[in-house]
């Protein structure tokens, strides 16, 4: 097992573990700390596949930007006081046919497949490349993106607004 | 560095561990050299002598190590035990991860991604993670309310720190910390905050490029939460902030994380604006070019950027928290982008 | 407009105004802290600190004690026997003359609020503040101080000598009672004859060595 492995499998079991948490968890600021560290690993998965700017983009905004806010809701509308941030398991069962279903489906797919393993890229500049394509092939979904995005905020000032 | 460590270890897990070590040694020896350094700072400028006793004051910081070493690590009854004892931990690697693209010298940065300063930024916003986790486990509504301030100020600010970033970035056509340093050799008036190499029509940007650099500064000292910045932590009203219940080596891990911080912001301001390693006089002195004499020159500018954090600290009063949003949204944001369009320009003409 | 750059404009210069004030004093100004264990001020004329009792004056009056607001002296006193002096003289240094042993006189200075009412009630000026502020402790009890010059078998002797005393006079007394006509007028000027005479030889015989030295 080489060094890239295990760095492999150490991100992969953290991811995992975490992502259980996140479901399993009765308080809701256990799984949003869970979800960090599942974003983490999941981050760490895209520097692995030389992937280091979305890498980045996934701690800056899915951490920096979405747990945060997330937290940050969290804890807004709880009293300090009594710390009753409960979440409960509804329909144990339908849920869990679905989801041995599901899984089942998944590592039949997997193992029926017949995958073709590509030769091992070299490590490459994607910033560069993610620039120029945005900005010539892709600008008009990244426009259509940006403007949705503004749309969004001019709406959200709209409703913080208090109204007169 | 790297390459050398490879050649003797092999590439292998030791090599990768042995890496960040000089900047944890640096890093602990320049928190314990600060916080002397701010007591001082600050009692000539209120005209007293500050720590003097413990020999002559130099150990001073060394003897607070070793009592927080010796100190209760006391975890309130009602506070969450995990993320409690978590979140120190959180903030510290979090401020310590942001050192792996800081370029202490050509031969010396933790590792050299060629999208250095993004992760920069990214890595530091793991850090409000942790201090809204520090916040919330005290379960203590000043911690509650530091953790808010702290959160709320950091996110805001973090966008005119990017933007004053991408300035330099447009000219530079590189996030590489590295090249970024590079970029800016052969003496003073190539750094960036002159506009770096060019010909003379480089002249025009510099009011610019100055306007950047002092909303970098700016939202940096805000990012650190730092005076006049530190409503987070402001004494007089939130004890002590998100940190209020740590004690102990808990406590000196946030203590250790903001110095650490200071000297970070400070670094990446030095490097983006004031060349990094690189020597003032450029080719002129050869010997200040050497790897030995970058790394001088490296802390040195990041050191009196640290001086006048410190400076500023004991000379402003703290702003309110509508204020620190004015600041932020109505005057670095707009001056930022006023930057960025006139650099844009610049560059497409 | 104008105002925003204004704004800016005020902003720099204020902030550059107040760094070069900060900045002068980091370079220029001489600190003025006073290093204190090895630099010390000029104390006040008056200044209030540990108190002192000059036992050898002390007439064991209790005026001290009863103006205490808190209570931290403690005084005892025994009764000086016909024939024994009260300390070396017997007397104060103004020349009253002492009739009581003082076998204990502590002051807790944990509890002392330094108000100095205790020092003027005092007939003989003998309690009074002295300059010393520096006696911390680390024990709460070491900072109760007992000023009484008798040790403990002396301050037992003197006591059972008063006792026996007071039994002598109880009999005398008693005697005294069986004869009707005359009940207290002796008593009075019987102890005060033999006080007088007994401290005159003494005071007498004390001066002598007081001279010398
Ligand atoms: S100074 Fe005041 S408090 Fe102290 S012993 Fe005298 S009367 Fe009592
Ligand atoms: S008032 Fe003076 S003489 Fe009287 S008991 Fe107190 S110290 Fe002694």
């Amino acid at each position: 097992m080489s060094l890239y492995d295990g760095i492999f499998y150490a991100f992969a079991i953290i991811t995992v573990v975490s992502a259980f948490i996140v479901v399993l968890s009765k308080n809701i600021i256990y799984s949003a700390v869970s979800l960090f560290i599942t974003l983490f690993g999941v981050a760490g998965f895209f520097v692995l596949l030389h992937a280091d700017f979305i890498a980045v983009t996934q701690i800056m905004i899915y951490i920096g930007g979405i747990l945060v806010l997330l937290i940050f809701g969290v804890m807004l509308t709880t009293k300090i006081t009594d710390v009753k941030l409960k979440t409960k398991n509804i329909n144990a069962l339908t849920s869990a046919i679905f989801v041995i279903g599901i899984t089942a489906v998944l590592i039949f797919i997997m193992l029926t497949t017949n995958w073709k393993v590509a030769e091992v890229v070299k490590y490459d500049e994607t910033i560069d490349k993610i620039g120029v394509l945005l900005l010539t092939d892709y600008l008009l979904p990244f426009e259509i993106a940006s403007i949705i995005l503004l749309i969004a905020l001019i709406g959200a000032a709209m409703y913080a607004r208090k109204s007169k | 560095m790297e390459q050398f460590l490879i050649d003797t270890f092999g590439d292998n897990i030791l090599t990768y561990i042995i890496m960040p070590v000089p900047v944890l040694i640096f890093l602990s020896l320049f928190a314990l050299g600060a916080v002397l350094a701010e007591r001082k700072v600050s009692a000539y400028m209120q005209d007293r002598y500050g720590p003097n006793r413990v020999g002559k004051g130099i150990l001073q910081t060394l003897a607070d190590m070793i009592k927080l070493f010796q100190k209760e690590d006391i975890t309130p009854a009602k506070a969450d035990k995990l993320l409690y004892n978590l979140a120190p931990f959180i903030v510290f690697t979090a401020t310590f991860m942001g050192y792996a693209v800081i370029p202490f010298c050509s031969l010396y940065i933790g590792a050299d991604l060629n999208i250095g300063i993004f992760y920069f930024l990214a890595i530091t916003s793991l850090s409000i993670v942790g201090i809204l986790i520090a916040g919330w486990a005290s379960n203590n509504k000043y911690s509650l309310f530091g953790a808010m301030r702290a959160v709320a100020q950091i996110i805001s600010y973090e966008i005119p720190t990017a933007l004053a970033i991408l300035i330099v970035v447009m000219i530079a056509g590189t996030l590489s910390m590295q090249e970024i340093v590079e970029l800016q050799g052969g003496g003073i008036l190539n750094w960036f905050i002159f506009g770096g190499p060019g010909g003379a029509t480089k002249y025009i940007l510099l009011p610019f490029l100055f306007a950047a650099f002092m909303v970098l500064y700016i939202s940096t000292l805000a990012e650190t939460n730092r005076t006049p910045f530190d409503i987070p932590e402001a004494e007089s009203e939130l004890v002590a902030g998100f940190h209020t219940e740590y004690s102990g080596m808990k406590f000196a891990m946030f203590f250790f994380a903001e110095y650490g911080q200071m000297f970070a912001v400070s670094a990446i301001v030095a490097t983006l604006f004031l060349g990094g390693w690189q020597s003032p006089f450029g080719e002129l002195i050869p010997v200040l070019n050497t790897p030995v004499a970058q790394i001088i020159w490296f802390i040195l500018k990041g050191c009196i950027f640290v001086f006048v954090q410190m400076w500023l600290r004991w000379t402003l009063p703290r702003l309110r928290v509508d204020q620190l949003m004015i600041l932020c949204w109505k005057y670095l944001i707009p001056v930022s982008f006023i930057n960025l369009f006139a650099v844009g320009l610049y560059i497409v003409l | 407009m104008r105002k925003y750059f204004k704004n800016i404009y005020l902003g720099f210069s204020t902030i550059w105004i107040g760094m070069m004030i900060t900045l002068k004093h980091l370079l220029f100004y001489k600190n003025i802290t006073i290093q204190y264990p090895e630099q010390r001020l000029q104390l006040p004329e008056r200044e209030r600190n540990r108190l002192y009792v000059n036992i050898d004056d002390c007439i064991g009056c209790d005026q001290c004690v009863r103006a205490c607001p808190v209570n931290c002296i403690k005084i005892e006193t025994i009764k000086a026997v016909p024939g024994d002096k009260v300390g070396k003289t017997g007397e104060t240094s103004a020349g009253k003359k002492k009739a009581l042993f003082v076998p204990k006189f502590t002051i807790d200075f944990a509890k002392c609020c330094y108000c100095e009412l205790c020092v003027f009630p005092c007939p003989t000026v003998c309690i009074y503040m002295t300059d010393v502020f520096e006696f911390s402790e680390f024990q709460r009890n070491d900072l109760v101080y007992d000023f009484t010059d008798l040790t403990k078998e002396q301050a037992e002797e003197k006591r059972k000598k008063a006792e026996e005393w007071a039994l002598e006079m109880q009999k005398k007394k008693e005697a005294a009672a069986k004869k009707p006509p005359e009940k207290k007028v002796p008593l009075k000027p019987e102890t005060n004859d033999k006080n007088k005479s007994d401290e005159s030889p003494d005071s007498k015989s004390d001066d002598k060595p007081s001279k010398d030295s």
